[in-house]
């Protein structure tokens, strides 16, 4: 029991909620499009990933409409070609991913005890780029000039030669888009998780299911980096013409397919882990125990984060990569069986040792299991090179990944949406309805995909618009088609539960399952601050050891209840133990993150068009909007209306030196980092596997220029560091002044670099190595132009009042990027400068 | 059950040794694979059902516990690995293009794949090279090596029933060694999307006996005999299709498929149209309606009698 937890006296529950929706409160009406709150933002995630989901259905049914019956002429190949290609794009960017990132968006702050993600803004920012990209992307299908190079987007087919129309350019505008979403939910998710869990919840008292949305997070802010390079990389090629991938200029497509499955492989353990994160999270309810061998599934997510970086190659058997390679990707694609096995044996073992009810929510994770374990021996077989290059690109492979996404994601995901729902509506669905709906998605799925394993081995490859009865694969493609339409039918039947539970469900108690998270504490549905007054957490189970939590919680009678200083609070935490440190307060609901991602769309779609220079106008407004919105964060008076807190309460973040945001940017900058990584990695793998790769015997760029550009950069380095060294002494001496001068070096940095690029008159159109060394000297200008807007902002912040000994937070988070810059830099010169002068020219 | 697994491009009716193996492979795997699925679901069944002892001690639930755990998750897992490998590495080594015992000297036959066409090339053919498209004549019975690269985009050579495929990339060459027990026809189509007709993109292979096969060669090594009935068709072919299409002693084009020994194939349009008699004359007035997208341009500015003469020369060209 947590009485000692409880230490205020009970207050009106009506009243405070009153107070605390004063400040807390969504908008009505146009305002409804500033608001920041994760429990509005994640259902629109949701209800959006939802509608994608429809529309990669349906293509998915003309697929198999078009498959049904040999020498069909439903759809054009181009057409088709569409289609297909869509069906995976939408269903991997648009519906998987953001689905699961609004579960969680939505779920995190209410399993951890926290009244609202920790970049509010951002979650905002990130759904305005998703919706925006996800029509921007899809509005082709209508406009039928939508990519038709397959979800994977190989190079040279998708280049500027073999994909003429502005197809491609849709895919890889628009997915660059989403992905700014899905980075910014993965970097707030992990800093929320780290830093924003209530009063004693330590790592280990964690949900599980914040572990494995802890491990997504990292691996989006990791495995979505190369992607992005890739997309900027083929673009710019398609656009300008820079040809990293055009092997007459001495670039190479396998460089593609490197990178893509770099994010790609990845990727489908992002869909996987938190959908396992759901099945870990309901099977103890059910089962009516805690789950036996917390720590085992927990090293078992880190070690499937960690193996799942070295997989990739698997997808690349067939490319005729050297047999040592393929012989290590091979044992490890075999190797990520494990920790998933001893997670199926987890759950055996807590079903086994406890009392499980089979509701509704369970059937599905039942589905799950069966489906899933199928997935998963065929993944196995297919890590066996020799078989991997019989039935690679053929149907059994398309099989295999609709088992491991359908089953691993679908249907886990299908289990936690019954599972939440009371909490999302306060209503019941209807049990009959829903296993109707079960039975008819399980049967069907099985009958589409299990039939399609046969289909494959009999020689049917991907990607085909048609086929001949002399190929012997007309009734297993017929099946297939059936099974696909029982299968939607079981869907729709689902949709159409879900719909109606709105209405018709009845009412649902308070925790409805007996189960044991704290987000069964919330109201049903939750509140927008979620918790009146944020519980203290002794154990795994807060709700199954004291089920009056809800009562206690809404009374006011736990921490910061308090509300009349108008701030949006939560704890900021511990990351190991998750004892308080300091009080975070939150920036309300604003404008700034639409107007951002509308510049930023504007952006995107006149890159589509190709009006160039209107794109670079609404660049500079967007990222006019972005430090505008910068702004108004930190000691402003808008963001902290005083700064004054209650006796005994630790001190505002905003007045520490270590507040969430220097936790975001570092988590920013790993992301960074990763896109960095992929680019040295691009360096080094055309130089050294790129098959008419050429290179010039002494470097293009000036090595005197370039260090002397890295020495200004370390001296601005250098001094930002000791101002902030001051400021941790609460000593602000000179700090205005300094930070101007940290900017002038800056500028001078900037200026030197400007003269490299124009000295070294690179023919970046002409030869792979000249553009790829234009974007790497690109990529620090823009970091270096960064840093520098940052620090001359933070001198005039100084002249505000926002900044200084009482409020000395935001210079260490610049500093952070300055040191990023400082080690990339350097790196930049050693790599693209130094090295080619030492080994010499030629490949 | 082995007459559903027939076909000819099924994986599980194998026509050489690498093949072969793979489907053995197979169904050690399938079998295996069952027993795990239906043990793991029966059990998760069973741990359903009520009636068991629920008192236990908590150390009696952790060595539970822990008994599933590293019984299921960590032994299973790696023994089957374990055996996995044991049975395929050698099957793979079995597949790689390595030098041949007693000096042996593989067979090399170039294949290169084009949007939508095969360019089959024999460059150590006596006498001569030889080029064809669009079908493949091999040995039976003794390693070929197939050196394979794409010349546009990426295609793949699979060969389904002689066994795995492998990538034909711009800018590289891959080698993929096969051999073929029995002589027959076998199916062979692009395997990695290479666009619009990536489905019309078959290749009709043929294992034929070592004399069979060296005769081929020989018959290809002189240009096809014109008959001087043809000769308005032959100008027609010079004035519009010799920029593209290379007709032994006739024209050199290089953008589309050899037409030296057209007269000869099964198919036109890499599997799309049965060759027949007039074939060819129905395929140049409708090749855009039957093979949407293919990179020949449309010949709406000739005559269908012009196309027709056309085709039925062309028939003639058979060495």
């Amino acid at each position: 029991m947590s009485d000692t937890a409880q230490t205020a006296t009970p207050q009106d529950p009506q009243r405070l909620h009153e107070d605390m929706h004063e400040v807390w409160g969504n908008p009505r009406g146009l305002k409804a499009l500033t608001i920041v709150n994760h429990t509005t933002l994640g259902l629109r995630f949701m209800v959006t990933g939802m509608v994608f989901f429809l529309i990669g259905g349906i293509l998915a049914m003309l697929v198999r409409t078009q498959l049904a019956f040999p020498d069909q002429e439903f759809m054009s190949p181009e057409i088709y070609n569409q289609v297909f290609t869509m069906h995976g794009t939408v269903m991997m960017f648009l519906f998987a991913i953001p689905m699961l990132e609004g579960l969680a968006i939505y779920m995190i702050p209410k399993m951890i005890g926290a009244r609202d993600l920790v970049c509010p803004r951002l979650t905002s920012l990130g759904y305005w780029c998703y919706l925006f990209g996800g029509i921007i992307l899809t509005s082709s299908l209508f406009l039928e000039m939508a990519p038709d190079s397959g979800w994977f987007m190989y190079t040279p087919l998708s280049s500027g030669e073999f994909a003429p129309g502005p197809g491609s350019d849709f895919w890889l505008l628009g997915i660059t888009f989403v992905e700014i979403s899905a980075l910014s939910a993965g970097v707030e998710l992990v800093v929320s998780i780290l830093r924003t869990r209530t009063r004693g919840m330590s790592l280990d008292k964690m949900p599980l299911f914040a572990w494995y949305i802890l491990a997504m997070a990292l691996m989006i802010v990791v495995g979505f980096p190369p992607l992005i390079l890739a997309s900027i990389m083929l673009e710019l090629e398609r656009a300008v013409g820079m040809p990293f991938f055009e092997v007459a200029a001495g670039g190479d497509p396998i460089l593609w397919q490197h990178l893509f499955w770099l994010f790609g492989h990845p990727e489908v353990y992002i869909i996987f882990l938190p959908a396992a994160g759901i099945v870990s999270t309901l099977i103890p309810v059910f089962a009516g125990r805690p789950i036996v061998g917390y720590r085992w599934v927990v090293v078992a997510i880190i070690v499937t984060g960690f193996i799942s970086f070295g997989l990739w190659v698997h997808h690349m058997f067939t490319v005729g990569i050297p047999q040592l390679a393929q012989a290590f990707f091979s044992a490890a694609s075999m190797l990520v069986a494990v920790p998933t096995a001893i997670q199926v044996f987890v759950w055996l073992a807590t079903l086994w040792l406890g009392r499980p009810v089979m509701k509704l929510p369970m059937l599905w994770v039942l589905g799950f299991l069966i489906i899933f374990v199928c997935g998963g021996l065929t993944g196995v077989m297919l890590a066996l090179v020799p078989f991997n290059w019989q039935v690679h690109d053929t149907h059994f492979v398309v099989a295999h990944m609709h088992y491991v996404l359908v089953g691993g994601m679908l249907f886990p995901l299908m289990a936690g949406l019954y599972y939440w729902l009371p909490l999302f509506s306060g209503r019941m669905p209807s049990e009959r309805l829903g296993r109707w709906g079960f039975w008819l998605t399980f049967i069907g799925f099985n009958a589409t995909f299990l039939i399609m394993h046969w289909t494959g081995l009999l020689g049917m490859p991907r990607r085909i618009y048609t086929y001949e009865t002399v190929m012997g694969w007309d009734i297993f493609n017929l099946l297939s088609s059936i099974g696909g339409f029982v299968m939607s039918a079981g869907i729709a039947m689902v949709l159409l539960d879900i719909a109606l539970h709105f209405r018709f469900g009845r009412p649902a108690p308070q925790n409805p399952w007996n189960a044991d998270t704290l987000e069964w504490t919330t109201s049903m549905p939750p509140s927008a601050y979620n918790f009146a007054s944020l519980p203290r957490v002794d154990s795994r189970h807060p709700l199954w050891d004291d089920p009056e939590l809800p009562r206690t919680i809404a009374e006011g009678r736990h921490d910061l209840a308090v509300i009349d200083h108008g701030r949006r609070e939560l704890w900021g935490s511990d990351p190991l133990t998750g004892k308080v440190r300091e009080i975070i307060h939150l920036p309300g609901n604003s404008w700034w993150p639409l107007f951002a991602s509308l510049a930023l769309a504007v952006v995107c779609v006149c890159l589509l068009v190709r009006l160039y220079p209107l794109a670079g106008f609404a660049t500079l407004v967007a990222v006019g909007f972005l430090l505008r919105w910068s702004w108004e964060n930190g000691a402003h008076p808008k963001a902290a209306p005083d700064a004054q807190v209650q006796p005994g309460d630790p001190p505002l973040h905003s007045r520490t030196m270590d507040g969430p945001g220097l936790w975001a940017m570092s988590i920013a900058l790993l992301a960074n980092g990763s896109f960095f990584l992929s680019y040295l990695f691009g360096w080094f793998y055309l130089w050294t596997v790129s098959p008419q790769w050429s290179m010039p015997d002494t470097s293009p760029l000036s090595l005197p220029l370039m260090v002397l550009a890295g020495v200004a950069l370390t001296a601005g380095t250098l001094w930002l560091e000791k101002l902030v060294r001051g400021l941790r002494r609460q000593d602000d001496r000179g700090l205005a002044p300094g930070l101007f001068a940290v900017t002038a070096l800056g500028g001078a940095q900037l200026a030197l670099l400007i003269w490299v690029i124009w000295q070294a008159g690179l023919e970046a159109t002409e030869t792979a190595h000249d553009a790829v060394l234009l974007l790497g000297l690109i990529y620090v200008l823009l970091h270096g132009a960064l840093g520098t807007i940052l620090t001359l902002l933070q001198g005039l912040r100084v002249g505000y009042g926002y900044v200084s000994a009482e409020a000395p937070f935001e210079p260490a988070v610049v500093a952070r990027l300055w040191r990023y810059n400082l080690v990339v830099f350097w790196v930049v010169v050693f790599a693209l400068a130094a090295m080619p002068m030492w080994l010499g020219g030629g490949a | 059950m082995l007459a559903g697994c027939s076909g000819d491009r099924s994986i599980l009716d194998p026509a050489g040794q690498a093949a072969r193996e793979v489907a053995w492979l197979w169904w050690g795997m399938l079998a295996f694979s069952t027993l795990v699925l239906v043990v793991i679901t029966a059990l998760w069944l069973y741990a359903f059902r009520g009636g068991r002892p629920t008192e236990r001690s908590s150390r009696d639930e952790k060595r539970i516990a822990r008994r599933w755990i590293i019984g299921g998750g960590l032994l299973l897992p790696g023994l089957s690995i374990v055996v996995l490998l044991a049975f395929g590495v050698p099957v793979g080594q079995r597949m790689l293009p390595l030098p041949l015992p007693d000096g042996q000297q593989a067979e090399r036959i170039e294949v290169i794949g084009h949007q939508w066409w095969w360019e089959v090339r024999y460059p150590d053919a006596e006498g001569g090279e030889v080029v064809t498209s669009n079908q493949l004549m091999m040995p039976v019975g003794e390693p070929v090596d197939f050196h394979v690269t794409g010349a546009d985009v990426i295609h793949a050579f699979w060969i389904p029933r002689l066994g795995g495929k492998i990538d034909m990339i711009p800018g590289r060459t891959n080698v993929i060694r096969l051999e073929a027990d029995v002589a027959g026809v076998f199916g062979a189509q692009c395997a990695e999307f290479c666009g619009a007709q990536h489905t019309n993109m078959q290749l009709h292979v043929e294992a034929m006996p070592r004399d069979d096969f060296d005769a081929w060669l020989a018959e290809r090594q002189a240009p096809p005999e014109h008959s001087d009935d043809h000769q308005a068709a032959r100008d027609t072919f010079v004035e519009h299709c010799a920029s593209c299409h290379r007709v032994a002693g006739v024209s050199d084009g290089q953008q589309g498929p050899d037409l030296s020994d057209i007269g000869d194939r099964v198919s036109l349009g890499a599997g799309r149209l049965a060759m027949e008699e007039g074939a060819i004359g129905y395929w140049l007035r409708h090749h855009q309606q039957l093979k949407p997208g293919n990179r020949m341009p449309s010949h709406d500015h000739l005559d269908a009698e012009t196309l027709d003469d056309l085709g039925a020369w062309l028939e003639t060209l058979s060495p």
